[in-house]
Parts: C-alpha cells; structure tokens; sequence
C-alpha cells in the first residue's frame, strides 16, 4: 500500500518542486495529494478519516504544510491537526523565530526552508521523519525563554551567560505551584538548547557534552514533544480563564 | 497663616509620607479636607449666631430714634424724628437733656461724638466719655426731657431700638468682622501650629475692631451703658494688641529670627503697660502714646521684614515688608490729618472718625490677604489697594481742609487726585512680588519652550532633566529639588514662595502619572512669589512636554509598523517570485545566483521589520547557517569568535555583516574548492577582525575580477567604517582580512 502524502501549497511550482522532493526522499511508493489552500486540505483529511484520524480509515503519513496561504495560514490547520497521526512539517520561505515558533507550538515536526537546495530539502526532510528535526539558535533561545520558570512570556531572552541565570531567577517571585513535568526540562534538555543556541552543531555538542550524537537528538526530539504539549497545556489553561471552554 | 515652606519641605521628605501608598494618602487628605470643612462651617454658624446675639442685646437696649447733626458752635441741631413729641421741631437746637431724678447733661458736640478712641485731647476726650455715659444713664432710666433752645420742653419715652434699629452698616461691618475671624480661624485648622497663633490674634483683635466701629455706628441718639464705659479701652487694646501681634508674627515668619522671641516679649510688655496705663487713666497723652505704640510696631515690622530677607531671599519677606510699609504710612498721614485737624479747628470731630474707619477697612483687607496673596483673585487685590488708596484720599481731605483751609470742594478733589496718583505709583510696587510676571517675555518664552521641547523628542529619558532646566530658566528660582513623592499637579505651596511641580512619566504606558516632583523656592532669585497663574504655565508646559514625549513614541511605532509592513510586502511578494523564478531557474548557477539575492532578500527585510541584535546572537546564527552553507558543500568548517563584551549591533551593523559573510562564504564555495575553511573573529574594545583562511586553489588575489560579490563586500565593510584585505594563505588558499576599528553602537 503507497504512504500517503498531503502537501498543501498555494504555488504550483513549488507544489510540484516539493513532490519532487518527497517522491526523491522516499523509497517507497508514495501517494501524493495536492491541494493549494486550507479548504481543499481540510476536505482530503476529512475524506481520510477527520483531524483525530480515528476511523481506521488509511490516514496520511506526511503532511507539508505552507504557512501563507490565500486563505489562512497553515498553523490554522495545523492547529485543528494536534491528534492527527502524521509527520506534520511547515514549509516556508519565513526563516526567522518569530514565524517558525508558532509553528512549531502548533504541533509540527519540522520545518522545511523553500529557498534551499533540492539536496538539502531531500536531506532535511529524510531527517524530520527520522525524528531528527531542525532547531536554529533562534529557536532554541525562544525556547530557553518559554521553558523558563515563571516565564513562558517574551522575558529577555538569556543566553550566552552574559546575563548571570541565578541572579535573574532569584529576582523573580516563586511560583506556589510546582510546575507540571511537560512545563520542565531536564537539565541536559537545558543544556542542550543553551548549546544550540549558542549555534553548536548536534556533533559539536555531542563531544561537549561527552554524550552520543543519537541522544543529543533525543533530547531535541522531547523538547520538540514538550513545546507541543506544554503550548497544547497553555492555550487549555487560557481558553479556560476565558470562558472558551 | 502661611505653612513655613520649610515645614513643607521636611513634611515632603519625610519618611513616613514616602512610606505610605499614594491612594491611602490621598484618603487621608481628603478626609482630614473634609473634617477641616466641617469644623469651618460649625465655626461660621457659631460665629453668625454670637453676632446675631449681640445684636439682639443691642436691640433691647433704650434710645431716642432722631437724627441730629452738630452745628458750627458747639451746638446741636434736631435734623429730623419719627417720634410723635418730636414732630415739628425740625431744626430746632437742643439746650440740655434731664433726666427723670433730675440729672441734667448739656447738650453739645459730645453728645454726638461716640468714639473718644480718635480723639486727641484727654480733656475732650474724657468730656465726651463722661457725656456718653451720662447719656446712657439717662436713657435707661425712662423718661428723658429735652430742652431745646427757646424753652421748648419735650418728654420723650425712650425705647428699645428693636432689630430694625440696629441699622445696615452694624450689620455690614458685623459680616467683614465675622470674616476676619473665619480666615483665622481658617488659618489655624488648616495649619494648627502656634507659629500661626499672632495672626489668628491680629484677625481677631481687628474683627472686634470693627464690631466697635460698628456699635458706634448705631443710629439714633445713646449707646449700650457697657459700651459707653469700657469701648474706648477695647479698641486702645484692640490696636496695640493687633501691633504687638503683628511684630510677634514677623519674628516668625516666613523664617524664625534669631533671638525674635525676646523681642516679641519686649513689644508684648511695651504694649500691655499701655493698655494698662490707659485703663486706669494714669497715661497722659494717651492717644498720641496708642498712636506711637502702632506706628513703632510697624516700623519693627519693617525693619524685622528687611531683616528676614537679608538671612534668605523669600518672596513672602518682601510683600510683607511692603505691605507693611503701606499700612503704616497710610497710618502716618492719618495721625498727621487728625492731629492737625484737631489743632487747627474747623473741622467736624466726625470727620477725623471716618478716616479712621477706611484705615481699619484697608487694614483689614489687608490682614484678609495676607494668608492666601499668591492665590487670590486680581479683583480681591484691588479691592484691597481701592481701601488702601480710600484711606490717602480722606486723609488728605482731612489735612487740606483743616492744615491749608481748602474749600471743601477743592479739597476734595485735590485729594482724591493725588491719591490716585499714588495709587498708580505704589501699585506696581507692591504688587510686584506677588504676580508681577516676569517670565521673560512671550516670545523668548516661546523659543526657550520650543527647544526644550524638541531636545525631549530628541531624547525622552532626559526629559525631566530638561523640565527642570526649562523651569529654571523660566522662574529664576534660587533652590531646585527634586522630590521622590508623585504629585497630580503643579500647585502653589504655602504662601507662594515654593512650587511643586509633577515630573511627566517617561513610560507612555502611564498617561497621567508622575514618578516624582519639582520643588521650586523662591522665584527670580527671591524676588517674587508663585501664583497661580504660575502653576497653570507649569501644568500646560509639563503637558506639553508629556505630549512631546508620547509624539515621538506614536512616531516610533510608526515608523517601526511601516517598516515591518513594507518588509512583508517584499517578502510575500517578491520573496515568493524569486522562488518560482528559481525553481524554474536553467542552470545552477542561475539558481544560486536567485537563491543568493533571495537570502540577501531576507536579510534586507529582516533588518527592516526587527530592531537591534545582540552580537552573540548574531553570531550564534551566522556559525549555524554557515555551518550548514559548507556541510551541504562538504567543506570542513572551524569556528572561533571571541569578544569581550556582548555589544548590541544596530541593524545597519547586523545585515552588512551578515551579508558580507554570506558574501565571502559563496564565494569560497564557488570558486576555492577548498576542504577547509578556518573563520576567526575577534572583539576588542570595540575592534572586529574577521579573517577567513581557505585551504582552496585561489592565488594571486591581486588579480581578481572584482564583480558583483567582492565589490559588495567592499563596500559594506566602508559602510561600517571598516577596511577588507585579501591575500594568500601560505602555500594554497586566500586569507580574507576584514578590520573594522569601531564596531560601536554609534553606527
């Protein structure tokens, strides 16, 4: 049976330079389904069983998603999508923070620069769906940022040591409650996102550390599931103080 | 009456206020307000009903309703009556009263001259103490007959005055009396303090003052047997009270004199001996030693005024001295017209009186004003000048008429004239330190507001910096502080010899709040005092400057929305047709080349749409992105970058760095076919050196086509202030050098 792929994309070109990319990563046939806006994206998941994926029905296993399209952006779908069992990867030509972290608390796996080399997107694709994602110095620093205790705001974002950690800390009021396990790192998580923030590469932080290469992307793999969760958490919390719920 | 400033000022700093919350604070004020009103109007309805009450008693008291005028003489004269016996004899000159055991008073001037207080001569003034009494004797006895001259003999019933008889100037000079006595009374609840207590005491005495003019005044024939016996020792100890009050008061403010209490108990002593004397008739001469008495009080104060000024320049020292000055003078004319009138004669003994009472009136505006001079309206001031201005004009009515024998006519006019013209020349000078504006003109005004205003645009965080300069240049203060209290608004402190003025919160987020105050004491240099119309200036500048301040953040945002809108649009649409045109792209090099501008694309709107980075961000991302640039390419990468100090690049610095690496990092992989590239960067003290060394086949630097590539980097590394070198790398390969010797925030 083919692996079924969902690639939703406005431009034909790059619609069919991302087939191209997809049908290269993957050795096995694969069955692909096109579709250039949130509507006709949501229709072909309905058909194959509705955002839960629950139906027994054969569900996609990849979904790219673009994230400016002409009638929404793909966080909106990605969002609905939390429970829906397939690699979720953004495909964008937005590589800043500001657009990626939505994202990527929206639940994807991944995100796939547009402008890239054909190699390097065969590459980088192969890696998100071997659990191996990307993650920027950027993004890792707006995540030591989300992840720090007391402050999943747009506190300054504490880097590279030059703003002394404990000091910062002390200075903030102690939350009563413990905060809940998806909202902590590890200490090696930490250590890891402070690594890659600083713009270490996995193998370099690797050798920093004295750990293997594998469980470096482990680590960034659990991150990448806590963000989820712990973003999942908070929207809960929030629409409850709203009433929404 | 006025909150010594520097009371104030400890009050401000103090700890204890600083403590408490701005909202609990306000709570107390307005409650402690309120309570103070209550008290207020209690006090006032107290005070209306014991002037009700007196009246009432003056009411039960016995006379005669007829009007009688005293003719050239020593005569009096019957001008009209609405008693029945009294009907008819219009005209008719009075002989003597008798009484109905007998008792017999002659009639002359005496009997119509009730105040004895403005009498120069013991002997008259004891004749017609002595004729006021027996008058009132024979009132209260019943029946009186009146002989008139001509053998005329009327017996009339005297009869209580009723309310009705009590007459409109008891009451209109009852109600200026009670407001003397509510100011301070005022002054006291609002400030309890004893160094307030010698005003208090001067309203009272000269309340009370009045409220004697005022019985004196009553229409018709006799006055209250207890007045007729003590009223002229009242009002002696009326005025030498008040003096002496006065001089007590001048020790103590605006400033405490050094060894000012002995010389308020000297003043006290002096003038109780005289009052004492005078009770018991053992003083000679005792109008002229009242007289001397007052004036040298005022002289004291005066000089005390002079004094006070020379130990600290408070605006407050100065209107006192003038005031002062103005009330004595005035007293000084006046005692001269009286006394010359009495010795040359002439001049009706009531007409000495009246003068008299316009000096009180002036007196007690003035002792009216003194609390609140800095703020009340223009019109109460002039009210005060028009009393004081009054008192010259009958003064020198009384003196022409009596001294040169003017004709009443003449004299009139002649002296209303040059009280004028006295008026006009005083006015400005005693007006001057209160709310004579000597704010420098309107225009310099004008300029010096607008460049401060333009400097706070310039730079917000100075802004209260600015403000204090600009106030500075505006009042010429002699002492400026700062204060950690908030206040809502400018206000007048005190007496008006301080300003407080709010400082305009530098967060936009905060409308309307201060994060602490001005204090301003003693503007131009000492010389005047803040009004109120001072505070409105403050209050529209400091709005002003809020406005400035919020203006140029509106700007900022602005300016920031429009630049990340028009990065979107460049990015979406532009950015997006790149991409198709690479996807389409021919060949591969036309590829990267569309691949190239589309990064160089990002970069540029980035720039547009974030504001400054960190230098250690920055380069987290450029190892990232080059890390990954040279692993697609397999070219080996080591990295090195130290620095100092994390500087924040401004986004001219951030896009030309990092689009000088993205330059020279394309062309290593494009052209060396290296296996190695080794960057290194250093920070020092604000110096960058940046060198790439590849291990590739490029030689003789020298050589090279500069195109499109290197001439940019070029010319972003003269953007930064910078120089880039190229040459071979030991045996193969380029060493780039870039230097750039000023990587500060500057740029």
């Amino acid at each position: 049976m083919a692996v079924k792929v969902l690639i939703v994309e406005d431009n034909p070109v790059a619609r069919s330079f991302l087939c191209r990319v997809v049908r290269e990563s993957f050795s096995d046939v694969i069955a692909i389904t096109e579709a250039g806006d949130l509507e006709t994206a949501r229709k072909q998941i309905s058909l194959t069983g509705g955002a839960q994926g629950m139906h027994g029905v054969d569900p996609f296993k990849l979904l790219l998603v673009d994230l400016e399209l002409p009638d929404g952006n793909g966080m909106e779908l990605l969002s609905t999508l939390a429970h829906y069992p397939a690699t979720k990867i953004v495909t964008t030509l937005y590589s800043d923070d500001d657009h990626l972290f939505p994202a990527l608390q929206c639940g994807a796996d991944g995100y796939l620069l547009k402008e890239d080399r054909f190699e390097v997107l065969v590459e980088e694709l192969q890696k998100i769906v071997r659990g191996q994602p990307p993650l920027s110095p950027a993004i890792a620093r707006r995540l030591l940022t989300h992840f720090r205790p007391g402050g999943t705001g747009e506190a300054a974002p504490s880097d590279s040591g030059f703003s002394s950690a404990g000091a910062f800390q002390s200075s903030r009021p102690v939350p009563i409650e413990k905060p809940l396990d998806h909202e902590r790192l590890t200490p090696r998580e930490s250590e890891v996102l402070t690594y890659l923030s600083k713009g270490f590469t996995i193998k370099e932080i690797a050798s920093l550390m004295g750990i293997k290469w594998f469980t470096v992307n482990d680590h960034i793999k659990s991150i990448y599931k806590k963000l989820n969760v712990s973003s999942r958490a908070e929207a809960a919390v929030l629409a409850s103080k709203q009433g929404l719920v | 009456m006025n909150p010594a400033p520097q009371a104030n000022a400890a009050d401000a700093s103090g700890a204890g206020i600083r403590a408490a919350p701005v909202a609990k604070r306000r709570a107390q004020t307005l409650r402690r307000a309120r309570l103070r009103q209550r008290e207020l109007a209690v006090l006032a309805v107290l005070g209306f009903l014991g002037l009700f009450m007196l009246a009432r008693l003056l009411a039960l008291q016995p006379y005669l309703d007829s009007t009688w005028r005293a003719e050239a003489g020593d005569v009096v004269e019957l001008v009209t009556s609405p008693l029945s016996p009294l009907k008819g004899l219009g005209g008719a000159h009075l002989e003597r009263i008798t009484g109905r055991d007998g008792a017999s008073l002659l009639a002359d001037a005496n009997l119509l001259q009730r105040s004895p207080r403005w009498s120069i001569d013991d002997a008259t003034r004891q004749s017609q103490l002595d004729s006021q009494r027996r008058l009132s004797t024979l009132l209260e006895q019943g029946a009186v007959t009146l002989h008139f001259v001509g053998g005329q003999q009327v017996v009339v019933e005297p009869r209580p005055r009723g309310m009705a008889g009590v007459g409109a100037l008891f009451w209109l000079l009852g109600a200026a009396a009670l407001a003397l006595g509510l100011v301070a009374a005022t002054v006291l609840i609002s400030h309890p303090h004893w160094r307030n207590l010698p005003y208090a005491l001067i309203g009272l005495c000269q309340g009370a003052n009045l409220l004697a003019i005022g019985i004196e005044s009553l229409p018709g024939l006799g006055l209250p047997q207890a007045y007729a016996q003590h009223g002229l020792i009242a009002r002696t100890a009326f005025d030498l009270c008040s003096a002496a009050a006065m001089v007590h008061l001048s020790t103590l403010q605006p400033l405490r004199l050094p060894s000012g209490r002995w010389l308020a108990a000297f003043t006290w002593g002096i003038c109780a001996v005289l009052v004492a004397l005078a009770a018991r008739q053992a003083l000679p001469q005792a109008w002229w030693w009242t007289q001397a008495g007052m004036l040298g009080c005022g002289v004291v104060t005066l000089l005390l005024m002079t004094w006070s000024y020379r130990l600290e320049p408070n605006p407050f020292a100065l209107l006192m001295r003038r005031l002062a000055a103005a009330a004595t003078a005035t007293l000084l004319l006046l005692c001269t017209a009286v006394a010359v009138a009495s010795w040359q004669g002439g001049v009706a003994e009531g007409d000495a009186a009246l003068s008299s009472v316009i000096w009180y009136l002036f007196l007690s505006t003035l002792i009216l004003l003194l609390p609140m001079f800095s703020r009340v309206q223009p019109l109460m001031r002039e009210l005060a000048m028009l009393a004081g201005t009054s008192t010259v004009a009958t003064s020198l009515d009384l003196l022409f008429m009596s001294a040169f024998s003017v004709g009443a006519f003449a004299s009139l006019s002649l002296s209303v004239f040059l009280a004028l013209a006295v008026y006009a020349a005083t006015r400005r000078w005693l007006l001057q330190p209160m709310s004579g504006q000597h704010v420098p003109g309107a225009e310099r005004m004008f300029e010096r507001l607008y460049r401060v205003l333009r400097e706070v645009e310039a730079r917000p965080r100075d802004s209260a910096e600015l403000l204090t300069r600009l106030l500075r240049d505006l009042f010429e203060p002699l002492e400026v502080r700062t204060l950690d209290r908030p206040s809502a608004r400018s206000r007048v402190l005190g007496d008006g010899s301080a300003l407080l003025v709010p400082l305009p919160t530098i967060d936009a987020d905060q409308e309307h709040g201060s994060d602490g105050s001005i204090v301003l004491r003693f503007a131009e240099r000492g010389t005047r005092m803040f009004s109120r119309d001072d505070a409105r200036l403050t209050d529209r500048v400091v709005e002003q400057l809020r406005r400035a301040v919020a203006y140029d953040k509106a700007v900022e945002r602005g300016r920031s929305e429009e630049r990340a809108r028009i990065a979107q649009d460049l990015h979406d649409d532009i950015g997006a047709r790149l991409l198709t045109l690479m996807y389409k792209a021919q060949s591969p090099e036309m590829e990267d080349y569309i691949r190239h501008t589309l990064k160089d694309l990002k970069t540029l709107t980035r720039g547009l749409a974030s504001s400054d980075q960190r230098l250690s961000h920055a380069t987290a991302e450029w190892k990232a992105d080059i890390g990954q640039r040279l692993a697609a390419a397999q070219i080996e990468l080591s990295w090195t970058f130290i620095f100092d100090r994390d500087i924040v690049l401004s986004v001219v610095q951030w896009s030309a760095l990092t689009r000088v690496l993205r330059e020279l990092i394309s062309n290593a992989i494009q052209h060396s076919c290296a296996t190695h590239l080794e960057i290194s960067a250093a920070l020092e003290d604000g110096r960058l050196r940046l060198s790439l060394a590849d291990d590739g086949i490029g030689r003789n630097p020298q050589a090279w086509s500069h195109g499109l590539g290197l001439g940019g980097v070029r010319k972003r590394v003269k953007l930064l202030g910078g120089d880039v070198q190229w040459r071979e790398n030991g045996r193969s390969g380029i060493v780039c050098t870039v230097l750039i010797p000023d990587l500060g925030p500057r740029h």
